[in-house]
């Protein structure tokens, strides 16, 4: 072999080795970004909860007001609603969508403002973060009662890191029981119960509401 | 108070009679016909309009019964009355988690179980005498009878009892024939207390989840598929030991795998 073409080799070499060591280090990095990104938003919500629970005054409409903009602040509704949906979120209509879009809001909306005095009282922990792949990190927290009335609770929320979006809140999962798919299995079984019709579902919910 | 051994058989008769009874009502609202895959809300359900009549009988029973009795329970009964009560229900599952954790092999599980049972059954329960932070991970048959890969069976909706699959059915019965607190309440006191023991968990469950239970009752859009959607979700952080233990992250959720491969 040519003496050229052996530095040439070498060079390439490495070149290789090189960029495979700035791999390694960037890849672990980008990791951590996420989980440091998706714990910071955590600690961001918990710190506007609790700010929102000492100025409550128990105003339903006030109330309502600032949970919608807390979660509108922290939560992906659109991937919340199209989760929720299942697979019927394919086969539905542009306007079944726009419908669906705004009711499960109101839903969720509605589940929120009646369960927020559930949280006066509480303390939030961090206790880890779980990469799942590079969309989604897995941060786990634990809710622990003041007065010690009310055991403690491990709380996993699900936070989507997707590439050049905000950091948001996609699912909250407490003692195993995902809110999102306990949704989406409720949802699913009403499209089914009305063989596959996802306006029946957008009905069920209005009823709901309403009543 | 007497500790005077019981024979085997009122026990398989008390867990007979639970089963007959359980049978027997749900045969009587549910007509216990399969339904065709096309026509089930989940795949899981081939009972559903069975186990939905059966539901809105439990229901009716909470409305009636159960609600107002955890309510006036909650409300006045004092927080170290109730903490009490929790106490002894926990205690009293402890032999049923201690055997179905050796028959798992989960050795230490089995071991804190019984130590915990041994300890605070000077008090019958009533006061936590151990002081070791380590969970004790509920185990129940069902949950031995997953481990030894009996099929899950379908979902039943059963009455009383609430949502159950045919396994962790045939475990709560299981559980009944096994159950040492049983055998020991001959007579007195400790037969009284020991046929409280599942009014008493009931009530004590109802009453600790009273604001979330009501929430699925009153608010859900429909809560038959909600509460049989929490019972599926809770059930399998059961037998992966996820719930009420310092395990909190799930290691997997096909759901949300499946979710973000669809979106990319």
């Amino acid at each position: 072999m040519p003496v050229s073409s052996a530095v040439k080799l070498c060079r390439m070499a490495s070149m290789l080795m090189l960029f495979t060591s700035l791999v390694i280090v960037a890849l672990p990095a980008g990791a951590d970004n996420h989980s440091k990104a998706a714990e910071a938003h955590i600690e961001a919500m918990i710190g506007s909860a609790k700010a929102l629970l000492a100025t409550d005054s128990g105003d339903l409409a006030a109330r309502t007001e600032q949970v919608t903009d807390l979660l509108d602040t922290y939560f992906d509704f659109p991937g919340i609603t199209r989760f929720s949906a299942g697979q019927y979120w394919r086969a539905a209509s542009v306007t079944e969508k726009q419908e669906y879009e705004l009711v499960i809001r109101e839903v969720i909306i509605g589940t929120v403002v009646r369960n927020f005095d559930q949280l006066k009282g509480l303390e939030y922990s961090h206790v880890a973060s779980t990469e799942k792949g590079s969309k989604l990190v897995l941060v786990t927290g634990r809710f622990s009662d003041a007065m010690g009335e009310r055991p403690s609770v491990l709380v996993n929320w699900r936070v989507t890191t997707l590439p050049g979006k905000p950091v948001k809140v996609l699912d909250i999962e407490i003692e195993n029981i995902s809110m999102l798919v306990t949704q989406k299995q409720e949802n699913v079984a009403i499209i089914r119960k009305n063989k596959g019709k996802f306006g029946a579902l957008i009905t069920a919910m209005r009823k709901k509401l309403a009543s | 108070m007497r500790y005077s051994p019981r024979p085997a058989g009122p026990i398989v008769t008390r867990a007979t009679f639970t089963f007959l009874l359980a049978a027997i009502v749900w045969s009587a609202v549910s007509g216990c016909s399969s339904l065709p895959e096309s026509q089930r809300s989940d795949l899981r359900d081939p009972f559903e309009n069975g186990n939905r009549k059966v539901f809105a009988f439990n229901m009716g029973f909470d409305t009636y019964v159960i609600e107002p009795v955890a309510d006036a329970y909650r409300n006045g009964v004092p927080e170290g009355g109730q903490r009490a009560i929790g106490n002894h229900v926990k205690w009293a599952g402890m032999p049923s988690t201690a055997i179905n954790s050796a028959l798992q092999g989960k050795a230490e599980n089995a071991g804190l179980a019984t130590l915990n049972f041994l300890v605070n059954g000077l008090t019958l329960g009533f006061v936590d005498l151990v002081e070791d932070d380590t969970p004790i991970i509920k185990e129940d048959f069902g949950q031995t009878l997953a481990a030894a890969n009996v099929p899950e069976g379908s979902f039943l909706m059963v009455p009383f009892l609430g949502p159950k699959t045919t396994r962790s059915f045939a475990g709560t019965i299981g559980d009944m024939v096994m159950d040492p607190i049983g055998t020991l309440a001959g007579g007195g006191n400790l037969q009284t207390v020991n046929q409280l023991r599942t009014p008493v968990a009931v009530v004590d469950f109802r009453a600790r989840t009273f604001d979330a239970f009501n929430d699925v009752k009153y608010n859900a859009i429909d809560p038959y598929s909600r509460v049989r959607s929490v019972y599926y979700q809770t059930r399998a952080g059961m037998l992966e030991d996820r719930v009420r233990s310092t395990i909190g992250a799930s290691e997997s959720n096909d759901e949300f795998d499946d979710f973000f491969e669809d979106e990319s």
